[in-house]
């Protein structure tokens, strides 16, 4: 369609987005990287620190990037990193 | 029939009749041409048994005239001097057809469009150059043959492109009468901008209310086929024979989607809905509006985290009672026969950004008054309510600028757009019901309350309340705290400036053609005028018809129109798109190619120009083969022949020659001789015609249907006949009206130029000019500069000219 859009729409508040807390066991990790990888909302990176299995695990950009699809969880062969929905109180 | 027959096996052996008839056409023609003296000299010329003068030639006792002669001077050619063939060559050869004379043996000069219009004020040179047409008639005439026209069957199936009001109303019109329609649109849904709009003027309904009945329809219509989320990708054949191919593009979610709308409550992905323009929030799963149709939801792939062969998400398909998210549909083409083709694309709305001075997408609170519509529509992002997007508040006083991109020079169109006074009034008037004591200010230019029910319309405004100020706004100053905006300008009633706050601006902006106009420009080789909406075959008689045989307008993609005029006008394609198919068959014109076996070597450079795959080599007989029915006329065959061996029925070699002869009897050395091809330049000169636009006299046109008719041997015989100049000129490259055919006639000028070069001639003196129909100032202006220029061109030039095309003189 021919309309530019530049406004925030006037109901994104309104819209409720699921809010996740991540999870990562580090020492679990192999820092095989195929979630920070396959992350689709780019949330996770490498980190700098090493853990017992001498490598990077990764570590979290912006976890309110988050929407919960949950693939980490599902590509890591290291069941190393998992994701909550976080339930919402009130205001969220 | 049989008469005809008759009369065509007489004549190899009779002598040939012409019978010439000057119109006056009132005082068009004979205000600034003599045709009495022409008729005179018409009567002198070779093979004229009769001229005759009269007021109007076109009338009935004209045409009577005409049939009356043919049957008592047993004329066997007629010539009639008056206005542009693409104006009423059918007329006259239907006389011709009704006195039993073959319609190809008529030949017109076009004396008004290209003579008295564009020579108002020089009578002498307007004579003389309507005899010089008059000759060049009457020359072509005696080489006339008749012809039989070959009958083409059309496939009795539509093809609707764009899915609004227009389209969705020829859809239904087609399919009711029993054809079987496909309906393309771009969007997911069908329905257009008419969905968006919240009421209708004059009469105030509820658009989508009115809307949506007719959309369910097209979507439940057994005879239309709705490919929604789908383009058209290509276009061949001809009338009642085309060949399209649509992609379909993948909507990810199946025909089994109830529209339960479970899906969008958990996919995790938000972008602005281009529906609401942006001021409602969607997700990558989604249907546009409520009453969508087809109603299957869509998945943006742009948005959604998944891509191709990875599923990362699948909160969408667990939440899908039906199961009917597949993410594996592929695109897929769609390929199509139709008889007949309705372009309903539309129009875009103005981008009023790029005008600084109004702040649109700096400050919150101007709007377009499309996101007007969606703010004042129940369905819409504030459920009705007119809201200000910077604090969500009720507006107090509202400002609407009128002509935002439209009627300017420097800021937008220069046309009219023909909605926004309307759509404003009825703007305010809806304010106005809901909040009365809203103060609403309309700035203006001139308010265009010209149809049914608007004048009324426009009172109640005024009597609501609605206070209207000529004078549109220099500029808005945006008070940063408030939000609010400061209007300045001029009052030029009261002649006073106004300073004024608002809490609200409305621009009321303009349309535009489509951003995509051009590709199906391209695919189906349409005009569009200088405004850029589609050019129709005439403004007047034709308004829906394109000039390509077999394809109609409707709405928008015309001009800008309101919702009435697009239903009529769709209505009025769909019958006329109807007729075609109702008969079943429709006959083509005589102009195909007529092969000469005796000449022909099997070199296959015809087959090679022709953009229509019509002629294809026998290598085995050593001999070409024409498909008469693929054949879509333009002769660039014809002149890429080096053997002669081809030409084109009724414009052939020995015609046009005979009529570059007839120009350059007498005084070439001051003429131009200018090929135009039907349907660009000649109709561009025509235009220049009938704008009155003033060129001088000294140019003779000589029609062709293609600029790649013209051979370079024409060219020869114009400059050994000693003509000043030669001006080839055609379609823009990419517009050709036989698919590029003009690209030849490119290469053949380049090669010209090249050889006038090596022969010590000045090139100037054969030009070359792309001008569309809508460009008569462009021809004008041309013949302007190609007579500064002929005046420069000395006597020895035109000998050494002469000298070294010398062999062109040979035969005919």
């Amino acid at each position: 369609m021919p309309v530019r859009l530049w406004r925030t729409p006037l109901d994104t508040k309104k819209v409720k987005l699921p809010k996740a807390e991540i999870h990562i066991i580090k020492d679990q990790c192999k820092g095989c990287n195929f979630c920070i990888q396959y992350c689709p909302t780019k949330v996770l990176e490498e980190s700098e620190e090493i853990n017992a299995m001498g490598v990077h695990p990764p570590r979290i950009i912006d976890e309110s990037k988050c929407v919960v699809c949950s693939f980490c969880t599902a590509v890591c062969p290291d069941f190393a990193i998992y994701v909550v929905e976080k339930q919402c109180k009130e205001g969220c | 029939m049989a008469e005809n027959k008759e009369l065509e096996s007489r004549e190899g052996s009779e002598e040939i009749r012409v019978g010439v008839y000057v119109c006056h056409c009132g005082l068009n023609i004979a205000g600034s041409v003599d045709c009495e003296e022409v008729a005179k000299f018409a009567a002198t010329l070779p093979h004229v048994v009769l001229a005759k003068d009269n007021r109007y030639t076109c009338s009935d006792q004209g045409q009577e005239l005409i049939k009356n002669d043919i049957k008592e001077h047993k004329l066997n050619r007629v010539v009639v001097a008056s206005c542009s063939p693409r104006l009423h060559e059918p007329t006259f050869r239907k006389t011709c057809e009704d006195a039993g004379l073959n319609k190809y043996l008529f030949e017109m000069a076009n004396i008004r469009e290209q003579c008295s219009w564009v020579h108002l004020y020089d009578q002498e040179g307007a004579t003389e150059k309507a005899k010089d047409l008059v000759k060049m008639a009457v020359a072509k005439a005696a080489l006339l043959q008749p012809a039989e026209e070959i009958e083409v069957p059309i496939t009795r199936k539509a093809l609707i492109i764009g899915g609004g009001v227009a389209g969705i109303q020829a859809a239904l019109d087609l399919a009711d009468t029993g054809y079987r329609v496909y309906l393309v649109e771009k969007q997911p849904s069908i329905g257009g901008m008419m969905a968006r709009i919240d009421k209708t003027f004059p009469t105030m309904d509820c658009s989508i209310c009115i809307l949506a009945p007719k959309m369910s329809d097209v979507g439940h219509h057994p005879n239309i086929e709705l490919l929604a989320n789908s383009e058209v990708v290509d276009v061949k054949g001809y009338i009642g024979n085309f060949h399209v191919k649509v992609l379909k593009k993948p909507r990810y979610v199946t025909k089994d989607c109830s529209a339960c709308d479970e899906c969008t409550k958990v996919c995790p992905v938000i972008a602005p809905n281009e529906f609401d323009a942006g001021l409602a929030i969607r997700h990558a799963i989604y249907t546009p509006f409520a009453q969508a149709v087809p109603s299957t939801y869509i998945i943006d792939m742009n948005i959604c985290l998944n891509k191709e062969g990875i599923i990362v998400c699948d909160k969408c398909i667990k939440a899908c009672e039906r199961q009917s998210i597949n993410f594996e549909m592929k695109p897929e083409t769609v390929e199509l026969d139709v008889g007949t083709i309705i372009v309903a694309i539309g129009a875009d709305v103005f981008d009023p950004s790029t005008l600084p001075n109004y702040g649109y997408g700096k400050y919150p609170n101007v709007i377009t008054s499309l996101e007007f519509e969606r703010l004042i529509n129940a369905g819409g992002p504030s459920g009705g309510h007119l809201i200000r997007p910077s604090d969500m508040q009720i507006p107090k006083r509202v400002a609407f600028i009128q002509c935002v991109g439209s009627r300017s020079e420097k800021n937008g169109k220069l046309y009219c757009s023909n909605v926004c006074c309307m759509n404003t009034i009825k703007d305010s008037l809806l304010i106005k019901e809901h909040w009365p004591e809203t103060e609403i200010y309309v700035f203006y230019v001139d308010i265009r309350a010209y149809g049914k029910g608007f004048e009324d319309l426009y009172k109640r405004a005024r009597k609501e309340g609605v206070k209207f100020v000529r004078g549109l706004p220099a500029e808005i100053i945006h008070d940063k705290k408030a939000h609010n905006l400061w209007l300045i300008g001029e009052n030029t009633l009261q002649k006073e400036l106004y300073k004024m706050n608002f809490d609200m601006a409305i621009l009321s902006v303009g349309l535009e053609p489509r951003k995509d106009s051009e590709i199906i420009q391209r695919l189906l080789t349409l005009s569009r005028t200088q405004d850029g909406f589609f050019m129709e075959a005439h403004p007047k008689l034709k308004p829906v018809d394109a000039a390509t045989a077999g394809i109609f307008f409707a709405g928008c993609a015309e001009a800008p129109k309101d919702i009435k005029d697009s239903v009529t006008q769709a209505s009025a394609a769909a019958a006329r798109a109807g007729i075609l198919m109702a008969k079943g068959k429709v006959t083509v014109e005589a102009i195909t190619p007529i092969s000469y076996v005796e000449n022909c070597t099997a070199c296959g450079l015809c087959t090679k120009v022709c953009s229509y795959n019509a002629i294809t080599l026998n290598k085995e007989l050593k001999r070409i083969e024409i498909i008469e029915a693929a054949c879509g006329g333009c002769g660039t065959c014809a002149a890429e022949c080096p053997f002669g061996a081809l030409t084109q029925n009724h414009f052939t070699d020995e015609q046009i020659l005979a009529q570059i002869d007839a120009v350059t009897e007498h005084g070439a050395e001051n003429k131009i001789v200018a090929f135009c091809c039907n349907w660009c330049a000649y109709a561009g000169a025509d235009f220049a015609g009938v704008s009155r636009m003033q060129y001088p006299p000294n140019v003779r046109i000589i029609r062709t249907m293609c600029s790649g008719r013209v051979a370079p041997k024409f060219i020869e015989r114009a400059f050994a006949r000693g003509v000043a100049a030669v001006l080839v000129a055609g379609c823009h490259p990419g517009d050709c009206h036989y698919i590029n055919a003009n690209y030849h006639t490119q290469k053949r000028v380049e090669r010209f130029w090249k050889k006038m070069e090596q022969q010590g001639l000045n090139k100037e003196r054969l030009q070359l000019l792309w001008a569309s129909a809508a460009e008569g100032e462009r021809f004008a202006s041309k013949i302007h500069e190609m007579k500064v220029m002929v005046e420069k061109v000395a006597p020895e030039e035109v000998e050494n000219a002469k000298k070294v095309f010398e062999k062109a003189l040979g035969g005919s």
